[in-house]
């Protein structure tokens, strides 16, 4: 199933332990807490369950939510 | 087995100015200065190896190599200085076979995998021992190994000022993806590297940016009021060359768990581990407030994230670590904390260093690092699939903890760094194995507990500690301090007692006497709990005041009679005593007026009174529980504390003295501790009890060493107690004839060197280090110190009966090694603080492990146990400090500050901003404008003198600091580490020669400072950094010639011993006729001929560019300095300077360079060294041209000299205004840093002349012919159209003439860009590097 903005979203807040609506779309998520082991979590858990093949340097070059959103195909 | 070398660049003609190439990032830049501390460490390699499981084919493994590196930019680089600092230049590299620093080998003969796995690693250990020469490059090597039929073995060693750890990855995985491409045919793509360019960019937008204006506030706010950073060893020491690894695995189930654990509190599992670490750290060093080092790959959202490079920076992570609270609050701490460090992770940690004023040794910013390492490498190469192993990470400041996370589900591998200047070998495995035991505590507990059940210890540890360590109990009867002394005196009636005031008394004598002024006291209602107060000079008067209080069942309260009145007021309003013995002399002389009935003892009234008395024992109901003596310590609230102290603690003390020690009915003792300490209750009442001869030292005595020394040899002392600090001063008049069996010392800590030195001179002596406070009866442990004993001498094992333990802030035992504070149970507490059961309640608390109602003293000293048990002293939990043995609560004399009208704030601390220097300082802030109008201006002087006379003389700080406003930390609290130095910062002792002149004015320079320091003061105690050290060190080479490191800075950082260092160097006379520039290096060495000025120091810059290994001489002109006349001749002149050469370097091969005049000189000593059959391997001719040439042209008179000099200093002369000698001087002085004391205006004069006569002898000379290549030099933008051909020299060169065309003038050859060029080129020219 392909990956929706607001899942990106819900997956990166469950990482962080933060609410969704406190994470924003067009915001560097180091600024929020994210670091490599989270993004591995989510590059592993994305990859389970949606099928993506980003990398890890793929989404640590431009770690915002609206800069993944074509990177993993998803449908905004 | 054959050792590599690595590969040199060749070809190419690398540009050398310093325009070239890029500068490096803030990253770089560390680790560039770090190895420029020690240039010969290896320390800064780091390496790792993958264990490649299956076949790999070594061609195509090189091939994939080869591309890979040249691939990474970053990697391929070297770093050389440069005037304007140090910059990164790309570096060739062969291909393999061509000498790309790749080492093969096969080692399956070495029998099984094991062994050839075991050859490999000892290989690459050696391998890793070697330092990279960061000039020269490349600063990466490789080596593959065979280690079975399926199974290789890839190392590499790269310097980490051009790699980090995940860069590493970066490379591995190009290797494996270019390797695999290679072996199947596939295609590996273009690299997938960036540019090195980019990372420079970024790193230089960063640091211009505002945003690394808001990092560097964040951070100097988030540690600013920081305490000083705990580490585990204590120590603090400059990186060593080696590191100590201890590695270590914690098991699947237990890892499995944090991972849950950490999953629990919404953490991740690196999170649960800093929380680990910072609750060991804080346990190890009883620190609420702990700094972690927090490694940070610093590439999110970053070009970084594509280069392999060095990126990586280091963050203080801060952490508070509090009993109550729990693991995951601590955890959930921890995570918000690593989350606001990333934030502003690009700010550089040698520059958040610098914003503390975190200089120098000894001043770390953070504790252990903490490094965790989420990832495997999960690379396979063409399907064969490895695992890394990594081998060295850098250098350790402190201690690294490196965690790796192993993929294949085995659990953790936790590796320990430590450095081993700081570090036991035995110290690193132990934290190690105790942290693994904590962190399979945490995994198997409930996270939401208290921290406080957690404790550091493992089982096995606690169980020493609570027993093995103390197992004291000795069983005693219940006597008292007096019953003793009375059963001795009706055995011995006729011994002599004591010796005193120039006579004696027999134990019946002194009995008696003491009897009748018992029953006296008795009747003025001195009884068991009652209180008398004595205060009396030492003297037989003191002694049987003493005893008749405790003969009426009294307890004593002594005066010490030189503290000022109104402090002895403060003890008399407390104590309320019955009565006050004293003398008439000191009543009027010391003491307070008073209502308490004084007994004037010498009073004829009482005489006659005392003679109506019985001399027999008093009878008196005494029980042990009653209290002996109250003496008073400091108190932090502004009073004096009173200690009761009953009969039952000191009765044990005593007798366990006496089983330790044995006094005989032969041994004397001696008396000289004021009866204010407590030391004075044993050297008063244990020979007194045992049969032995009390001797009393003279009043004042005790201050007295020769006095001292005197006593114990003319009264045959044979056991006597001294502070460390004032047995210092009694050695210096001791010697072996003392009749002393037993010296003890307490009351402050006594260093190894002082026990070192008793022994020496006191070799029949044995020395016993003491412990303990007020509150326990005298002393608590006992060491005896043996001759040869290394490390700090311990205070040792506790007394009979007595338990003393070593606990942690959540009262948990601290496992050996490791500092807690101390407590003390059993046999010998005090009862309490007089009146003041709040005090009471809160140092003598339950004892939690003792039967129930027992209680335990907490000391407030820091104390940790050896292996065996014994213990050390580790400084104050608390403020209190001590000064010459004295205990003083800062809180009193703060209390005595603020009680002055015109003080409204004050701070006390002691201070040493001078080593070896303590005292005590106050800093005040002035009380209110109308309160300073009633009361008078604040003036330091005044407030000492009100001091004195409320406090012990040890008590009144030695300077006092008037401040506007306290400086304050983040949280409005009090910052004591900003409290500035008192004034005069500069020390005062003024240079003893023109060396220690120069020093101290180039430290002013580099630092900026108004006038020079003394020579005593240190550079980094000035403000100094390594970036300035960097350039303090450049300037010293500069001005000084001497060849010196940044090292030799750190051991010598002040001008006089840095003097000394240069001195051993060099001795030189600057004016002398040989000038060495560098003595030492393994290369011939380089004679340099002086320009026609006739000195040699302009070649100081080139002897730098030339590299360590180098060894330059500089030739100077003879006369120079006035001693002698000029040289007739050129001829006679070559011969003159080839007589030195030989004196330095008999046989040839020879290597001369010459500049100018220098350059007609060399030729002329190359051609006489040829005649007499010698080789010469280098003759370099800098812009210099024979005779012929100059006969058709005008002479030069002293003027044009003049102005040649100026240039030579870098000053164009102004138009047609004669240059005058004192312009050239200052001028000098300004560009090299002359000596002083060496370049005086008749010195100038001197040169001037020199350079006529030079410039006579050259148009004179006839040169010989050289018949060797010649180097030349060619000053490019020199002259015109007639300016002279080098060309001219070829009638007198048989080999060649290689010419160099330098973009400068003339005069300026040997100033900072032209010499660099000469050096590389003449390096070049010889086949070395510099």
């Amino acid at each position: 199933m392909a990956l929706t903005l607001e899942q990106i979203r819900a997956d990166v807040a469950d990482v962080l332990g933060e609410d969704p609506a406190d994470i924003p779309d067009d915001e560097n998520l180091v600024d929020y807490g994210l670091d490599s082991v989270r993004i591995m979590t989510l590059v592993e858990r994305w990859r389970r369950d949606h099928g993506t093949e980003v990398t890890f340097v793929d989404l640590a070059e431009k770690p915002a939510i609206e800069q993944w959103a074509p990177l993993l195909g998803a449908r905004t | 087995m054959t050792v590599s070398v690595l590969g040199r660049p060749v070809g190419g003609t690398p540009t050398r100015s310093s325009g070239a190439g890029l500068p490096l990032t803030g990253a770089q830049s560390g680790m560039w200065y770090a190895q420029a501390l020690d240039p010969g460490s290896p320390a800064l390699n780091t390496a790792e190896y993958l264990d490649i499981h299956g076949d790999i084919d070594p061609v195509l493994f090189a091939e994939a190599l080869h591309r890979t590196v040249g691939e990474a930019e970053a990697l391929r680089v070297r770093l050389v200085d440069t005037p304007a600092g140090p910059r990164q230049l790309p570096v060739a590299v062969p291909a393999p076979g061509s000498g790309f620093p790749l080492h093969t080998a096969d080692l399956r003969e070495r029998g099984d995998a094991g062994r050839a796995v075991a050859a490999a690693t000892a290989w690459m250990r050696a391998d890793l021992a070697v330092p990279f020469d960061l000039a020269g490059g490349p600063l990466f090597a490789h080596a593959l190994f065979r280690v079975g039929d399926r199974r290789w073995l890839w190392y590499q060693r790269v310097h980490h000022a051009v790699l980090d750890g995940y860069g590493y990855a970066l490379v591995a995985r190009r290797v494996a993806e270019v390797y695999t491409a290679l072996a199947t045919g596939g295609d590996a793509g273009p690299s997938p590297f960036g540019r090195l360019a980019a990372l420079v960019e970024e790193d230089a937008a960063y640091r211009d940016s505002a945003t690394c204006e808001r990092d560097r506030d964040h951070w100097r706010r988030h540690m600013a009021g920081r305490p000083a950073v705990p580490t585990l060893s204590g120590r603090a020491a400059l990186p060593s060359r080696t590191t100590v690894r201890h590695t270590a695995h914690l098991g699947p189930e237990a890892a499995a768990r944090l991972r849950e654990l950490a999953a629990s509190v919404r953490a991740t599992w690196p999170d649960v581990l800093f929380a680990a670490q910072a609750l060991y750290l804080s346990r190890a060093t009883g620190r609420q407030d702990v700094v972690l080092g927090l490694p940070m790959m610093g590439r999110m959202g970053s070009v970084a994230l594509r280069v392999p490079g060095m990126v990586m920076n280091v963050l203080p992570l801060r952490l508070t670590v509090t009993p109550d609270a729990t693991f995951a609050e601590l955890t959930r701490q921890a995570d918000l904390g690593i989350r606001d460090a990333r934030r502003h992770q690009r700010y550089r940690y040698a520059d958040l260093r610098r914003d503390l004023g975190l200089l120098g040794e000894g001043t770390a910013l953070v504790g252990p690092l903490v490094n965790v390492m989420p990832f495997d490498y999960g690379l396979t190469f063409a399907g064969a699939r490895c695992d890394a192993h990594n081998l060295s990470g850098g250098p350790v400041d402190d201690l690294t903890v490196n965690i790796y996370d192993r993929a294949d589900g085995s659990g953790l591998r936790i590796d320990y760094d430590a450095n081993p200047a700081s570090y036991e070998d035995g110290e690193v495995a132990a934290h190690q194995h105790r942290f693994l035991d904590l962190l399979t505590r945490i995994a198997a507990g409930d996270p939401h507990r208290p921290l406080s059940e957690l404790c550091l210890a493992t089982d096995e540890e606690r169980e020493r500690e609570l027993t093995e360590f103390n197992d004291t109990a000795t069983d005693l009867p219940p006597t008292t301090l007096i019953g003793p002394i009375e059963a001795r005196a009706a055995r011995t009636p006729h011994a002599t007692a004591l010796i005193a005031d120039g006579r004696s008394w027999t134990y019946a004598e002194l009995n008696t006497r003491a009897n009748r002024l018992a029953r006296h006291l008795i009747g003025l209602g001195v009884r068991p709990g009652v209180l008398a107060a004595v205060a009396l000079p030492r003297s037989a008067d003191l002694v049987v005041a003493l005893l008749a209080v405790l003969k009426a069942g009294g307890a004593y309260v002594p005066l010490d009679v030189e503290h000022p009145p109104a402090r002895l007021a403060l003890v008399l309003e407390d104590t309320a005593p019955a009565c006050l013995l004293t003398d008439t002399a000191t009543r009027a002389a010391a003491l307070p007026e008073t209502d308490v009935p004084a007994v004037l003892l010498d009073d004829p009234a009482l005489a006659a009174a005392l003679d109506r008395q019985l001399p027999t024992d008093p009878g008196r109901a005494l029980t042990p529980h009653h209290p002996a003596y109250v003496i008073h310590t400091s108190g932090s609230t502004g009073r004096p504390k009173g200690v009761v102290v009953p009969h039952s603690a000191i009765d044990n003390r005593l007798r366990w003295m006496q089983g330790q020690y044995g006094l005989t009915a032969g041994d004397r003792v001696l008396h000289k501790t004021p009866t204010g300490f407590d030391v004075s209750v044993w050297e008063l009442f244990w020979p007194l009890r045992e049969g032995a001869t009390l001797v009393l030292a003279g009043p004042g005595e005790h201050r007295d060493p020769a006095a001292l020394a005197r006593t114990v040899r003319e009264h045959g002392i044979t056991i006597a107690h001294f502070v460390p600090s004032a047995l210092a001063l009694f050695l210096d008049e001791a010697d072996g004839e003392l009749p002393l069996r037993d010296v003890f010392a307490s009351g402050e800590t006594l260093p190894r060197a002082l026990a070192d030195r008793f022994h020496a001179t006191l070799p029949g002596t044995a020395l016993h280090n003491l412990y303990g406070p007020t509150e326990a009866a005298v002393d608590v442990s006992h060491h005896r110190c043996e001759p040869g004993g290394t490390g700090p001498v311990p205070i040792g094992r506790p007394v009979w009966n007595t338990r003393l333990h070593v606990l942690d802030a959540a009262l948990q035992p601290c496992p050996p090694g490791v500092t807690g504070e101390l407590y003390i149970a059993g046999a010998q507490l005090a009862t309490g603080y007089l009146g003041r059961p709040d005090l009471t309640a809160a140092r003598f608390v339950r004892d939690p492990f003792g039967a129930p109602g027992e209680r335990m003293y907490r000391t407030g000293d820091l104390a940790r146990r050896r292996e065996d048990g014994v213990l050390e002293y580790a400084g104050r939990a608390d403020r209190q400090v001590k000064l010459r043995g004295q205990r003083i609560e800062p809180g009193e004399v703060e209390a005595a500050l603020t009680g002055d009208p015109r003080v409204a704030a004050a701070c006390v601390t002691v201070r040493e901003d001078r080593p070896g220097d303590r005292r005590l300082v106050a800093h005040v802030t002035p009380a209110s404008v109308d309160a300073a109008a009633e009361a008078g201006p604040l003036d330091p002087r005044a407030l000492r003198a009100a001091l004195a006379a409320r406090l012990p003389e040890a008590m009144v700080p030695s300077a006092v600091v008037v401040l506007d406003a306290f400086p304050l930390g983040p949280n409005g609290k009090l910052d004591r580490a900003a409290l500035p130095a008192p004034a005069p910062v500069l020390g005062d002792r003024r240079p003893g020669d023109a060396r220690e002149e120069t020093l101290a004015r180039l430290f002013a320079d580099v630092l900026g400072l108004e006038r020079p320091p003394g020579v005593d003061d240190g550079f980094f105690d000035l403000g100094g950094d390594s970036l300035l050290a960097a350039r303090l060190v450049a300037r010293v080479r500069d001005a000084l010639g001497a060849d010196l490191d940044l090292g030799t800075l750190f051991r010598a950082p002040t001008p006089a011993a840095l003097a000394a260092r240069v001195a051993a160097g060099r001795t030189d006379d600057a004016l002398g006729p040989l000038l060495p520039l560098r003595r030492t290096g393994t290369r011939t060495p380089l004679f340099v001929l002086p320009p026609a000025v006739g000195l040699g120091w302009c070649y100081a810059g080139l002897t730098a560019r030339l590299g360590a290994e180098q060894p330059v001489y500089a030739l100077q002109a003879r006369g120079l300095a006035g001693d002698a006349p000029p040289a007739a001749g050129l001829e006679e002149m070559a011969a003159d300077c080839l007589a030195r050469i030989r004196e330095v370097r008999p046989h040839g091969p020879y290597r001369l360079l010459g500049w100018s005049f220098g350059g007609n000189l060399a030729h002329a000593v190359a051609v006489l060294l040829r005649d007499a059959g010698e080789k010469v391997e280098l003759l370099a001719l800098l812009d210099s041209y024979p005779g012929d040439v100059w006969r058709g042209r005008p002479a030069p008179a002293e003027a044009d000299a003049f102005a040649e000099l100026l240039r030579m200093a870098g000053e164009e002369p102004a138009g047609d205004t004669p240059v005058t000698r004192r312009q050239i001087v200052a001028a000098l002085r300004k560009e090299i840093g002359t000596p002083a004391a060496a370049l005086r205006e008749e010195t100038v004069a001197a040169m001037a002349r020199a350079a006529v006569h030079h410039a006579a002898l050259t148009r004179r000379h006839r040169p010989g012919v050289f018949d060797g290549d010649v180097l030349f030099f060619t000053a490019a933008s020199s002259g015109g159209e007639d300016r002279p051909s080098r060309d001219a020299w070829r009638p007198y060169v048989g080999g060649d003439l290689i010419n160099r065309d330098l973009d400068c003038p003339h005069a300026a050859m040997t100033r900072p860009g032209p010499v660099d060029a000469i050096a590389e080129t003449v390096a070049r020219y010889l086949g070395e590097r510099c």
